[in-house]
């Protein structure tokens, strides 16, 4: 389980950073969600394989740490939250220039 | 005897404006009455702030929710973060004051008073966080405040603007919670006093220096250090100008904060090597900023770009490591908060007058010459950020010279020095364009722009702060006091 996870890590990292350079605005947004995704999943397996049982639950058994769990639901609504607001931007600039290649989006460029 | 709660205030009241200002969004005049009223009271506790941690001589520090330090969230305000604090508070009130006189559309979107508070609620929570993931969600919370509200600023361009500097932001905090995973997978906190006490016990694992690496890259492109600069001249350019002053002077100085505290507080043992990098970096940013404002066109970009110079000379200061240097640093930073924003007010007043509303210098040709009095301002504000006498400037120039002499840091020394003239060349040409030069041809005037009353106050205090530097340096010499002596802040968050 270890060593999947670290591959799926692995795998998310490589894809995100390869969309990341591509020059599509809309690519590189993908490119930018699925690193988040990348990165939120290794903060979630550094605390997810030391216990079996849930903090809340009372029961008997090693508890897992709840923490990493609490850190990546914040840090999912916020990225959630701030990739709608990058695709809300790229609407209006596809829409502007109508084209998504960002060799021709010049707006800035003066 | 518990005065703990003082250090909540600065960032609860913003926040509390900033949820009565969207109450109040169909009565504009109530809501920029509340607006005004909360920024100054947050300017008022975090005066406050400073004031108790000078008289009582330890941090107030503040556990949210009653949990004990290591497990729950603590909220501290040291010498340092009270006296950001104070900086940030300053010149956001007098950003949003300024705004209230602003003639840009956009400052009528209902929801503009409430995302400046935002603004300010997440840049004084990221100062006053003794967590470092609290810091990320407060470090978020600001970076989307200000992107919104650049992208409905009047340029035609902010919303790519908005896009590039988000686009570069939401990457800078994914790498910081990619550290902070690396630093929780490796030590089991994540609060800096904490930290800090671990690093300094184990400072070789695996995972330490990826850790040190992103949390550097973070705070560089928070405060567009060099190789992370490209966004930052385009964004500060569009913003509208109100923004723009906030961005431009206080929200850049969360990255020399951070600097600050990872040299003296998280990073003990790896301290030198981030020092070198950080003076390689403040030598670059100091000539590069300079050449870039010489060759724009554009007053507003000219100051963006000046802000890239300054934030190299704090670097240096940082990266010199003497004590002495570090309080040059600080020094520096407070002044440079006062002086940019007022000087990007200045020049945003005078592009609210051209006939055209655009900061270009082919605009603003003579465009001052109906409006003498901030041509002064002006001038004052541009000998002010070259470091002539009798002005705050001098005086941040001159502490910073005197600990680069004490550091014998002879080589960068003179490169900045060199490079240092390059302000005073931009700054008087800005000056000549805007109020020397006739107006050509036809170039008319609007009369009634923005209100320049709240520049007139900013220079004034840098007026007073040349003139009478007494306090401030001696504040900044108890500050580095505090950060030579890292156990204190630990004890204090800990306990024991």
């Amino acid at each position: 389980m270890n060593l999947l996870s670290a591959l799926a890590i692995g795998t998310m990292f490589a894809v995100g950073i390869f969309q990341l350079l591509r020059r599509n605005v809309i690519r590189s947004a993908i490119g930018l969600i699925i690193l988040t995704n990348a990165i939120n999943l290794f903060l979630f397996t550094t605390g997810a394989y030391q216990g079996v049982v849930a903090a809340y639950d009372g029961l008997n058994g090693q508890i897992s740490d709840p923490l990493p769990q609490a850190l990546v639901l914040t840090a999912i609504v916020i990225s959630m939250g701030g990739f709608s607001f990058v695709l809300g931007m790229l609407y209006i600039i596809s829409v502007r220039y109508k084209t998504s290649d960002s060799d021709q989006i010049k707006g800035l460029s003066h | 005897m518990n005065s703990s709660w003082l250090v909540t205030l600065p960032i609860l009241l913003p926040m509390l404006g900033a949820v009565l200002g969207l109450l109040f969004r169909k009565l504009r005049r109530l809501q920029i009455v509340v607006t005004a009223l909360v920024i100054l009271s947050a300017l008022a506790t975090s005066l406050a702030l400073l004031m108790t941690v000078s008289l009582t001589n330890r941090p107030v520090v503040f556990q949210v929710g009653g949990w004990p330090a290591p497990a729950g969230i603590t909220l501290i305000g040291d010498y340092l973060s009270a006296f950001m604090v104070l900086m940030s508070q300053i010149v956001l009130a007098a950003g949003i004051l300024y705004a209230t006189g602003c003639q840009d559309k956009c400052v009528r979107f209902p929801g503009f008073y409430p995302l400046l508070l935002m603004l300010a609620t997440g840049l004084t929570g990221a100062l006053l966080t003794g967590d470092l993931f609290n810091m990320f969600v407060f470090a978020e919370l600001m970076v989307i405040s200000g992107a919104v509200l650049t992208a409905i600023s009047d340029d035609r361009f902010g919303v790519e603007a908005a896009y590039k500097y988000f686009y570069i932001s939401l990457l800078a905090s994914m790498l910081l919670l990619l550290s902070c995973g690396a630093l929780y997978a490796t030590y089991g906190t994540l609060n800096m006093a904490d930290l800090s006490r671990q690093i300094s016990a184990k400072p070789d694992l695996p995972l330490t220096g990826l850790a040190m690496v992103l949390l550097l890259v973070f705070f560089m492109i928070k405060s567009a250090v060099v190789p992370f600069h490209f966004w930052q001249p385009d964004f500060h350019t569009a913003a509208t100008t109100p923004l723009s002053a906030l961005l431009s002077s206080v929200v850049v100085k969360l990255g020399v904060y951070g600097f600050i505290r990872m040299t003296s507080l998280l990073f003990l043992d790896q301290a030198p090597e981030i020092r070198q990098a950080l003076v390689v970096m403040g030598c670059i940013g100091v000539i590069l900023g300079g050449f870039g404002a010489i060759g724009t066109h554009n007053a507003k970009r000219m100051l963006a770009y000046s802000t890239l110079a300054q934030i190299g000379f704090i670097l240096t200061g940082i990266g010199w490591g003497t004590p002495l240097s570090l309080a040059a640093a600080l020094i520096f930073t407070f002044n440079h908060s006062l002086i940019k924003s007022a000087m990007l007010m200045l020049a945003g007043g005078m592009a609210s007058r051209a006939a055209v509303k655009s900061a270009a210098f082919q605009v603003l040709v003579g465009v001052g010459k109906a409006s003498p009095a901030a041509g002064v301002l002006f001038f004052l504000g541009g000998i002010s950020l070259a470091g002539i006498p009798p002005t705050n400037g001098f005086i941040s120039k001159f502490v910073f010279f005197t600990s680069g002499l004490e550091a014998q840091a002879y080589f960068s020394m003179a490169l900045i020095g060199v490079a240092s003239l390059l302000t005073l060349v931009y700054t008087m040409r800005g000056f000549m364009k805007i109020w020397w030069e006739e107006p050509a041809g036809s170039a008319k005037t609007k009369t009634g722009g923005d209100r320049l009353i709240i520049p007139a106050l900013l220079i004034t205090l840098c007026l007073i702060l040349g003139v009478w530097a007494e306090p401030l340096v001696n504040l900044s010499q108890h500050i580095v006091s505090w950060l030579d002596n890292p156990a204190f802040y630990i004890q204090a968050v800990l306990g024991g």
